[in-house]
């Protein structure tokens, strides 16, 4: 009986990891990239066949890209073309052991051709792949775009909220937490609230340490819950939404944000800076920015329009959004992604 | 997107409750007998889960002592109940889809009290060893850009197992070799990825008491009395 038990548990184990690739204009499938310590999860959903292929590289570090598989997507997106969501290492499902010495943005990288080549091995070399950085996941695309040849492996690339520059990224966040804070005062909305922001941003002026980085970072959160225009989304009912359906590993997610979170690889990226190195960036672009976002405020996104020396460059500015326009305004977002997706393929 | 604030929230309050709980099996001033009569081995056999994430478990116990205590108040009986100490082994599995399969093995220190009534409430701690099977065909490229799969790609870790359960024992009242009895536990694994993970466990599971001498009701409390 025991040994009955054992097999069936070995069997469907083995079941589990079988090589499953589906073309299709409805695929839904995961696979592991190890690498370096790190499993690291890759789901592929929607139109396979179509060979567009839409790499989403996740916030954080440590948020995973679990958050960014909406139905709306789905249905909007992914009848066009294939997203791919992968999960960073010490992030959503990714798995591992002692690995957090690895845990630096060369390796992440690293991690991202890597999940680029096997995507490409499954897939087929012929498809047109387009990366997708939002927020942190933009340092790891700025990084991966300006190594030389890496440019070769996409067909175009997508910056929503991302920062590619987080020395200059405090500098604006408190810019426009200031100036937004003024004008919503004179205006006498949220007083109270911003009071203590406007206080802080004053009373900090420049060379940011991690601290008062991290202050801004949380101010900036803060201060879109202020701001009456923007489509105020709740993650956690996000979360509460797809959980079982998409069958979060929810303690798994929660481990590695705190890990990476408190980690000390956010010191080495508080200096982190690819503005100079942005000009040998030749592919076509689309820069989404949310026009309330203090997270990563809009100037950063020009910062990057600016130096790219791309001639196909586009930038769109959603009105009603701040720094998570994917789930605040994905009417805008997926109808910005689609058409320059489909313009490229 | 993240909300750490949220996350630390949800930690701090299951800890809470999870300390809440245990603290409420605390013992009150008791007389007992240790009764070496009643020592036998159980089988387990659960069904394992986390959420909708299935899975099963085997289990042999192995007693190291039983006692039967009553609780007196003015010379009077007005509580009885057999407390029972056993080492467990068991093997446990469970598949969550995309993510991984578990299969762990633990040998866990179990404390159980059985009422008169064959009310069961327990609670269990011990180590363990763990290997996960991941939930997808995985790959390793190497630095030339070849592509391999990598077989029964997955994990070991050292876990650590504690959890508490409520249950029914068939064997007072209904002269039954089983007992019935759903347990939570929280398995935590590491290393992972430098962390340690926690998972809850939700046990409902039949045992299995193939040695039982079964407790004539009346007849065997009196006795304790009079040896008292």
């Amino acid at each position: 009986m025991k040994q009955l038990f054992i097999i069936g548990i070995l069997l469907l184990i083995v079941g589990c990891q079988k090589e499953k690739i589906t073309i299709s204009s409805s695929t839904s499938e995961v696979f592991y990239v190890e690498n370096a310590g790190a499993s690291m999860r890759v789901l592929v959903q929607g139109n396979t066949s179509s060979k567009i292929f839409i790499l989403i590289i996740h916030g954080g570090p440590g948020v995973s890209s679990y958050f960014y598989d909406t139905n709306y997507i789905g249905k909007n997106l992914g009848d066009k073309c294939a997203i791919v969501y992968w999960d960073q290492r010490n992030a959503g499902a990714s798995q591992g052991s002692s690995n957090g010495n690895k845990l630096h943005l060369d390796q992440m990288v690293d991690d991202l051709k890597k999940v680029t080549e096997v995507l490409k091995y499954r897939y087929g070399q012929d498809m047109n792949l387009f990366l997708l950085g939002h927020s942190f996941g933009g340092l790891i695309l700025a990084d991966f775009i300006t190594r030389p040849g890496f440019q070769n492996m996409i067909k175009g690339l997508i910056d929503v909220d991302g920062s590619h520059n987080y020395p200059l990224n405090d500098t604006l966040t408190r810019q426009k937490l200031l100036t937004e804070g003024q004008y919503q005062v004179a205006q006498k909305r949220h007083v109270s609230e911003w009071q203590p922001i406007i206080n802080y941003c004053l009373s900090h002026t420049g060379n940011f340490n991690l601290e008062e980085s991290q202050q801004l970072e949380q101010y900036a959160n803060d201060a879109e819950n202020y701001i009456d225009s923007i489509n105020h989304v709740s993650i956690v009912t996000e979360v509460e939404r797809y959980n079982i359906h998409d069958k979060y590993p929810l303690t798994a997610i929660i481990s590695n944000l705190m890990y990476s979170e408190d980690s000390n690889f956010n010191e080495e990226l508080a200096a982190t800076n690819f503005s100079p190195a942005l000009k040998i960036v030749t592919v076509p672009v689309l820069v989404l920015w949310g026009k309330y976002d203090f997270i990563c405020p809009i100037s950063l996104g020009e910062d990057f329009f600016n130096r790219i020396s791309s001639t196909d460059k586009r930038m769109s500015v959603s009105s009603r959004s701040g720094h998570n326009m994917i789930l605040q305004d994905k009417k805008f977002f997926c109808n910005e992604v689609a058409s320059f997706v489909l313009a490229h393929n | 997107m993240s909300q750490p604030g949220f996350y630390k929230e949800i930690l701090r309050t299951a800890i809470f409750l999870f300390t809440l709980f245990y603290c409420s099996l605390c013992l009150a001033q008791s007389d007992t007998i240790n009764d070496s009569s009643s020592r036998h081995i159980n089988l387990n056999l659960s069904y394992n889960s986390s959420l909708i994430y299935p899975g099963i478990t085997m289990a042999i116990e192995f007693p190291l002592y039983h006692i039967n205590v009553q609780v007196l108040k003015n010379q009077k009986t007005v509580r009885f109940y057999t407390r029972g100490r056993f080492i467990t082994g068991s093997l446990n599995w469970y598949h969550h889809p995309d993510f991984h399969d578990n299969l762990y093995l633990t040998a866990e220190w179990l404390m159980r009290r059985t009422m008169y009534s064959g009310f069961i409430s327990e609670f269990s701690a011990g180590p363990g060893f763990s290997r996960t099977f991941l939930g997808g065909t995985t790959y390793r490229v190497d630095d030339n850009g070849n592509i391999s799969v990598v077989r029964l790609a997955g994990y070991n870790y050292a876990l650590i197992t504690f959890g508490g359960g409520l249950g029914y024992d068939f064997s007072i009242k209904k002269h039954l070799p089983f007992s019935a009895v759903a347990k939570l536990n929280i398995i935590s694994m590491f290393p992972y990825n430098s962390t340690i993970y926690f998972r809850p466990v939700l046990e409902l599971g039949i045992r299995y008491m193939p040695g039982m001498k079964w407790i004539i009701p009346g007849n065997k409390l009196v006795s304790t009395s009079e040896y008292k």
